[in-house]
């Protein structure tokens, strides 16, 4: 007979002898407690200095949508700031994952325990994505300071979030991806940052390459094919950049007036006709990319700790 | 007994270098196997193989059964592993090392705390329990990783130089607590270079020599087939040249020298002859006799035992992989 026993999170959690491992070592003593005041002094700081900067550009007496303004002005600084951790703080957790272990000479040892390879991985990137989600959860009262300003729904803070912690993942994911494969953590951090500078900055680089090529926009009349891979050619770069999406999902809040689904129409000149183009707000393919990217990344790290050596 | 640790053609070659050749050695249940040789012979490597850790280029291994190569979570739960290096975490107290490993191990939360409790008694380690890791003392440490093997309760310990870098007390301490371990049932199969350990110790000796086993088998079971060669001891009180002279060309006499008084600690009114001897039980007794029956003054007739540094300088060539 089974007995119905409820199994509570922490429960759920502390079952991975990794996990647990971190996080002790991770919340010990005054150090974590340190940590989260220095980092809301600093988010508070930048929070206050982006108020007083709006408000001294703009005269409130004669403008009366600024408190709206001011509001989305001090949302999108801490989401910012916040995807920037997600990209450069939470692949700084990861990249020691296993190299670390490695260096500690502890990895043949937790290889000869029954731990599969999949547990300590997960441990692994699981302990340290908890840790930057609790970064982003005590930073949500200062979001939520946009609230009172207003010019901020709750659903752009909720695809805010979801886009943290897929980016959270994403990065992170690389981070252990990049641990598994090298002996020394140093080597690991080097190329887990290369991939996070590649994957942040390649959008404005392949921008660049690209921008000549919108000047046949202007100058000759595209076919309706040409049209069409630049659209989306421009949406695939957009959906694999987490600052791009974040950006483009917000102008396509305000001109679109949509979170999900939209249209474009493109003029065709040898027909005069328009044909209407299906489009989607980036930031639901890029969910979809970073899971499945993050997800083929971790796979690869465990594939890399359970192999034997030869 | 039946064989607990058993390999068969076990080779390990890293290109050129063979560092294992063609390894077949059985440990059987129950013994304290010391597996002898010199640094760069390849017992660590063996050891890595033995614990799933590094895949053989051929042969097989198996321990408690089950294959290294094909059922290595088996492997995994019939032995514990010390390697030649401590292992510790820093930042991280002994409680919570034992409690992660033993967690690693798959052992319930609620019987952890009890495990933990035996562990540190063991080890006699229960007053440095909530101590940091990296604040223990070099023979602290070995004592609490070997608690680490013992979490799951393993039949095999495989363990790699465990005396190595200690000083004499607490390598005694180590050594007393493998006699004890072997006293609850576990086969114990470690390597070193300390012979003195070995033949306090084990029961089962294997010399490794550049990637081969030289020999294998019983401390002293192996001397008598190492040495064939007895070492006689006589001490006379006088006629020591006539002795010598009396001996000289008798079958199985191989080698004669006199022990100056200095370094036999004898009285300096005795003599003290050793002889290189080759020959049974009644051709030592009937030396005995000839000396006696020509009118020697012995006053004593011993064999001296071989110790396991001449068995271990008999076996290897010096040569190192």
């Amino acid at each position: 007979m089974n007995k119905a026993t409820s199994v509570t999170l922490s429960e759920r959690l502390t079952a991975n002898p990794v996990i647990l491992k971190e996080l002790r070592g991770r919340m010990r003593g005054w150090r974590a407690f340190i940590v989260l005041t220095l980092y809301l002094l600093v988010m508070s700081s930048f929070v206050t200095l982006l108020y007083v900067a709006f408000a001294a550009s703009t005269n409130t007496a004669y403008n009366g949508g600024s408190g709206q303004q001011i509001g989305k002005f001090v949302f999108a600084g801490t989401v910012g700031i916040e995807l920037l951790l997600a990209c450069f703080i939470a692949p700084a957790f990861t990249s020691g994952a296993i190299s670390g272990e490695r260096e500690r000479q502890t990895f043949d040892l937790l290889r000869t325990t029954l731990l599969p390879a999949w547990s300590l991985v997960l441990g692994k990137l699981g302990s340290a994505l908890l840790y930057t989600f609790l970064l982003f959860l005590a930073a949500l009262p200062l979001q939520s300071l946009a609230f009172l300003l207003g010019g901020v729904e709750p659903m752009e803070l909720a695809i805010a979030s979801v886009l943290l912690v897929a980016t959270a993942y994403l990065f992170g994911s690389a981070g252990v991806f990049f641990s598994s494969l090298m002996r020394r953590t140093l080597g690991a951090t080097v190329l887990t940052y290369a991939f996070a500078i590649m994957a942040t900055l390649g959008l404005p680089i392949a921008m660049l390459v690209m921008l000549p090529l919108t000047a046949l926009f202007s100058y000759n009349s595209p076919g309706v094919l040409f049209q069409t891979v630049m659209i989306y050619g421009f949406g695939f770069l957009i959906m694999i950049n987490p600052a791009a999406t974040a950006i483009a999902t917000e102008v396509i809040l305000m001109e679109e007036q949509t979170y999900f689904f939209f249209t474009q129409s493109v003029y065709n000149p040898q027909t005069g006709n328009s044909i209407i183009l299906p489009l989607v707000s980036p930031w639901l393919p890029y969910v979809g990319f970073a899971l499945v990217f993050g997800t083929g990344l971790v796979l690869l790290s465990i594939l890399a700790v359970r192999r034997t050596e030869r | 007994m039946p064989t607990i640790i058993e390999t068969k053609g076990l080779t390990k070659r890293y290109g050129p270098l063979t560092a294992v050749n063609d390894l077949s050695l059985a440990v059987e249940q129950g013994a304290i196997y010391g597996f002898v040789g010199p640094n760069g012979a390849g017992k660590t490597t063996t050891m890595r193989m033995l614990t799933t850790l590094l895949q053989p280029t051929s042969g097989e291994a198996w321990v408690a059964g089950h294959s290294v190569t094909r059922d290595q979570r088996g492997v995994r739960r019939a032995l514990g592993y010390m390697p030649d290096f401590f292992g510790v975490y820093d930042d991280m107290t002994v409680w919570e090392y034992l409690d992660f490993f033993g967690a690693c191990y798959e052992i319930p939360a609620a019987t952890r705390a009890n495990l933990i409790k035996d562990l540190l008694e063991l080890v006699d380690l229960t007053h440095r329990r909530d101590d940091q890791v990296d604040t223990l003392s070099r023979g602290m440490k070995q004592r609490l990783c070997l608690a680490r093997t013992l979490a799951h309760d393993p039949q095999v310990l495989i363990l790699d130089e465990p005396a190595s870098g200690l000083d004499p007390r607490a390598r005694i301490e180590i050594r007393e607590l493998l006699v004890e371990l072997s006293r609850m049932g576990k086969t114990i199969f470690f390597s070193t270079h300390i012979l003195a350990d070995v033949a306090e110790i084990c029961t089962q000796v294997g010399i490794f020599e550049a990637g081969r086993l030289v020999a294998q088998g019983g401390l002293v079971e192996m001397q008598r087939r190492l040495l064939p060669h007895r070492r006689l001891q006589i001490t006379l009180l006088d006629k020591l040249e006539g002795a010598q002279a009396a001996l000289l060309g008798r079958e199985g006499v191989l080698e004669m020298k006199v022990i100056p008084p200095a370094q036999n600690g004898e009285p300096t009114t005795t003599q003290l002859l050793e002889v290189n001897f080759s020959g049974d039980d009644t051709s030592v007794s009937a030396l005995l006799s000839h000396l006696v029956i020509q009118g020697y003054p012995v006053l004593r007739f011993t064999e001296a035992v071989h110790d396991l540094e001449d068995v271990f300088m008999h076996a290897t060539k010096g040569i190192v992989s």
